[in-house]
């Protein structure tokens, strides 16, 4: 569902027919949403930035993302979604390795679904934006607050990125802001096809040796941040900040690398 | 490559979730911009007269300033979280906007029929928003700067604010060497030059922020 801005800021939208759970009728001024299984009447304002209703996100960068926190927080105290995710991220944050990997795995499934929804016309695009979208999550997990829903914080990035991918292709989609969240896709994970075009082990080659080689030790053959430290001589801080400066410019190849 | 491989490669020796320091970024750019708009100011304009700061204008400038500053730094904070509420933030923004303008339109009135005009214009209205905006650039680039290294999702708004943050941080410089004393001034035309040192920052928001 898509909701489109028409040029002069006047609010005007229009009825993008798709299946889903959700199901958005535009009127000029009035939205008919279908949420929890009954439909509920909000006003727009015309000309608004946003609407009053709590319920519809508004357009693009415009749009005030407390809104769709607020509506996933609802959602999320019956969502199995964020039920899973939140303890496992919890711990992640906290430095667990294995809830780390299972919650960034549910996360996976869920970005694929979204993203090829999104992306109806590049389905090439779909795996190299979730796992370039993983690499923003792990590069950026400093900024979640444990106040709000976990899925509430992928999604912003998610979005993010998706917005990012739009503008980079230059496509008309980048007018349009996705405003269904991955809450909405309970059609679920989709294990779908999970290799990228992108290869980010032939990425690697192009980073700085010192980088590299932090990467390499710590990320791939598992040793850790100690014993990489001892191995090349270099203090474990030094080895920490290589690494993360090595995933940051990794993170901006993938996102640079024509496909 | 395999997103699980990927995944296990990101998870692995991982560590807890690294501090996040949106407070000690934004504060430095914002004092490294306040010392740059002093420094233009003085340099350029020259400071005022020092008898200047013993009347009233000055520090009117100066808490109208302080008190924007409040609200515009943490909107600029939330913004730089993928998913903060933003409202009292911009309510306090607006608050103190529209304190000031009730001031000036409380002074105004107190005014002599006659003086109202001058009052409100002072000798410098044209351009007092326009060197606001210039002295705020600096601080404007700095807060871009920091907040990319964050992770803003809100790209216009958040340039907005930051502009904004810039735009106070400006003023603050330019009322070393402001000659203006009427509060209307300061309600109207400072408003104005943060304000457009606001759009500055929204439109280039999008654009340098990208990540």
């Amino acid at each position: 569902m898509r909701v489109q801005r028409l040029k002069g800021g006047k609010r005007k939208s229009y009825v993008r027919p798709q299946a889903g759970p959700l199901a958005i009728e535009w009127y000029q001024e009035d939205v008919h949403v279908l949420h929890n299984s009954h439909w509920t009447r909000q006003r727009l304002h015309n000309g608004d930035q946003k609407p009053i209703s709590k319920k519809i996100p508004p357009v693009l960068d415009g749009c005030n993302q407390t809104i769709i926190s607020d509506e996933l927080k609802n959602d999320a105290q019956h969502s199995d979604f964020e039920s899973g995710l939140k303890p496992l991220w919890l711990r992640a944050q906290s430095g667990d390795e294995l809830s780390y990997q299972k919650a960034l795995r549910l996360i996976a499934g869920r970005l694929r679904s979204y993203f090829r929804r999104h992306l109806m016309n590049l389905p090439d695009d779909v795996e190299d934006l979730v796992q370039e979208t993983l690499l923003a999550l792990h590069l950026h997990r400093g900024s979640y607050d444990p106040t709000q829903p976990v899925s509430a914080w992928v999604l912003g990035i998610s979005r993010h990125k998706l917005m990012d991918l739009y503008r980079r292709r230059g496509r008309r989609e980048a007018l349009h802001e996705p405003i269904d969240g991955l809450e909405e896709h309970l059609a679920a994970e989709d294990p779908g096809e999970t290799l990228a075009n992108v290869d980010l082990h032939s990425l690697l080659q192009e980073l700085p040796k010192a980088q590299r080689i932090a990467i390499e030790m710590t990320k791939l053959e598992g040793l850790s941040v100690a014993q990489a430290s001892t191995r090349t001589g270099v203090s474990e801080s030094a080895i920490k900040v290589q690494v993360h400066r090595g995933l940051k410019r990794l993170a901006a190849l993938v996102r640079k690398e024509p496909t | 490559m395999k997103t699980d491989t990927l995944i296990e490669m990101l998870a692995r020796q991982a560590g807890p979730a690294p501090d996040f320091p949106v407070r000690r970024r934004l504060a430095a750019a914002a004092a490294l911009g306040f010392l740059a708009s002093s420094v233009l100011a003085l340099v350029l304009i020259g400071p005022l007269p020092a008898a200047a700061f013993y009347t009233a204008a000055p520090w009117i400038k100066f808490v109208y300033a302080v008190l924007l500053l409040a609200g515009a730094s943490a909107l600029a904070a939330r913004l730089s979280r993928p998913v903060s509420s933003t409202i009292t933030a911009r309510a306090a923004v607006v608050g103190v906007f529209l304190l000031m303008l009730l001031a000036g339109a409380v002074t105004l009135i107190a005014t002599p029929e006659g003086e109202r005009w001058s009052a409100l214009l002072g000798q410098t209205w044209w351009i007092c928003p326009w060197m606001l905006m210039m002295l705020s650039l600096p601080a404007l680039s700095a807060i871009l700067w920091a907040m990319r290294s964050l992770a803003p999702t809100r790209l216009r708004q958040a340039g907005f604010a930051a502009g904004l943050v810039a735009g106070v941080v400006g003023a603050m410089g330019y009322s070393l060497a402001c000659p203006e004393t009427s509060v209307a001034f300061v309600a109207v035309w400072y408003s104005l030059g943060i304000a457009l040192t606001g759009w500055v920052g929204q439109w280039l928001g999008p654009k340098v922020m990208r990540w």
